[in-house]
């Protein structure tokens, strides 16, 4: 009988212990929160949103364009890519995307790149969501246009002409793009490259009325 | 207060707590694992669920301590004081059992049933929720990227079926959909046919809380020296356990029916 109280006073202040620690010393709780319960794989979800690709002026909640946005818009559009680990949707974007701007770079790296797409200059911002800063962590929902809340997830931002005034536009794509049609990866290609072909136009088309950064 | 009631009112309220998630109302969102099966994908979870974090600590070769260690100390915890008392008195899906569990009841008088139910080789099924552990949460992801959360079936009921229901016209199914949608109605089927089949069989959250009702304070006693061996006890047992001859038994979820049940008031739960 000894035996075992003893035993489980030990487990108890070695759990309790080190959970305390856990909380006390490491970033596990805001990892989780921000990693797995306020952004979903939607893959886990077994679910693809039926979104459209149109671009809009209005971020969520009419939050501002967080400043990394804006200084990278005066090199051109801004292609931010949201990802994470043990994220099926994302394993299948990840070889589509380095495809589409010729670009190689790894799952748990941060990356950002200004890419050369046909003679126009792309910043390409990846973010995996379970390893990253809170500066990028935190623009995610401002893009999450349709409120999904999910990755993995797209932002082309470039620049539109609203009511006498230059600003940044977007769209938000979500998934593995299966709503928009493609299915096969070189669907998923030529989807891209013609979204991020419109958004150079429109990028073209405005950019000598945008105060650079 | 009888036990029973005391054990709804638990289920009841723990499934309110693990739900204050939704966007506002009051949309509480922690950095906590559920100790119990729930997903995270449910549009009101609070938490996560243990088994997301556990497949991210070793998503594809990696490594990443924090997250394999947390929901271990988490159901560790619990699990150390309580031991799989979690399955019986906070899992929703526990609770969702315990409706079906009639039903079930049903079926454990036809004879098959019971040739199952006592065959020798039923209490090695209990393993597969081990099996499930290890292969699809551990070794799959860490080989492949495979994740058991992509196709569970406890993911769908209350991550994929709200969503749906909730957002009418904005969801379609990905790849993963018509497996687990599979998997679902199995999962279904079973715990109508068989009364707990999910957390006697293939629960992988089980499977983490069952060991530590080997040294858990509370645990559940049985006086064998006075027992008459009537079986009442292992007759109620939603689990299906040998009562008179268990001790410490990893799939006690410490329900208490035996206790109520015990004609002669010889099965207690015990406080260390």
């Amino acid at each position: 009988m000894k035996k075992i109280v003893a035993l489980q006073v030990c487990a108890l202040l070695l759990v309790s212990g080190t959970l305390g620690g856990m909380f006390a010393f490491t970033t596990v709780y805001d990892e989780i929160r921000s990693g797995i319960v306020l952004v979903l794989c939607l893959s886990c979800l077994k679910l693809e949103p039926k979104t459209t690709a149109v671009f809009t002026f209005e971020t969520v909640d009419n939050v501002p364009h967080p400043e990394f946005i804006l200084a990278n818009l005066s090199e051109g559009p801004v292609f931010l890519h949201y990802s994470g680990d043990a994220c099926a949707g994302c394993d299948v974007m990840y070889p589509v995307i380095k495809d589409l701007f010729l670009i190689e770079f790894g799952k748990q790296d941060m990356y950002h790149t200004l890419v050369s797409f046909e003679n126009a200059t792309v910043a390409y911002i990846y973010v995996n969501i379970h390893h990253t800063v809170d500066e990028l962590r935190d623009a995610q929902p401002i893009y999450d246009k349709d409120r999904v809340g999910g990755i993995p997830m797209f932002n082309i931002i470039t620049l539109g002409y609203d009511n006498g005034k230059v600003k940044p536009k977007y769209t938000t794509l979500y998934g593995t793009l299966t709503t928009y049609g493609a299915t096969t990866d070189g669907q998923r290609l030529d989807f891209l490259q013609q979204l991020v072909r419109e958004s150079i136009q429109m990028y073209n088309q405005n950019e000598a009325g945008y105060p650079h950064h | 207060m009888k036990l029973q009631i005391k054990r709804l009112i638990s289920q009841i309220v723990l499934f309110f707590s693990a739900n204050l998630g939704y966007q506002g109302y009051p949309g509480l969102k922690t950095g906590f694992c559920y100790p119990f099966f729930y997903c995270q994908a449910c549009p009101a979870a609070t938490s996560a669920c243990p088994l997301r974090s556990l497949e991210q600590s070793v998503d594809k070769g990696s490594f990443a301590w924090r997250l394999f260690l947390y929901p271990f100390l988490i159901i560790g915890f619990l699990g150390v004081l309580t031991g799989r008392a979690v399955c019986s008195w906070a899992c929703p899906i526990g609770l969702l059992q315990r409706g079906t569990g009639r039903v079930a009841r049903k079926f454990k008088r036809l004879p098959i049933a019971r040739k199952f139910g006592t065959h020798k080789t039923e209490k090695y099924f209990r393993y597969i929720k081990y099996i499930l552990l290890v292969s699809f949460v551990f070794v799959t992801s860490y080989l492949i990227g495979f994740i058991f959360t992509d196709i569970c079936p406890v993911g769908f009921l209350t991550g994929t079926i709200p969503t749906l229901l909730l957002n009418p016209g904005k969801f379609v199914p990905n790849y993963f959909f018509p497996i687990a949608l599979v998997l679902f109605i199995l999962f279904i089927v079973l715990i109508f046919l068989i009364e707990r089949g999910w957390c006697r069989y293939f629960c992988p959250v089980g499977a983490l809380l069952g060991p530590f009702n080997k040294i858990s304070f509370l645990h559940i006693s049985v006086n064998t020296k006075q027992c008459i061996h009537c079986n009442v006890c292992s007759y109620e047992c939603p689990m299906g356990i040998d009562v008179p001859n268990m001790h410490r038994d990893p799939e006690c979820i410490l329900c208490g029916k035996c206790v109520t049940a015990c004609p002669n008031r010889l099965i207690t739960f015990e406080r260390r």
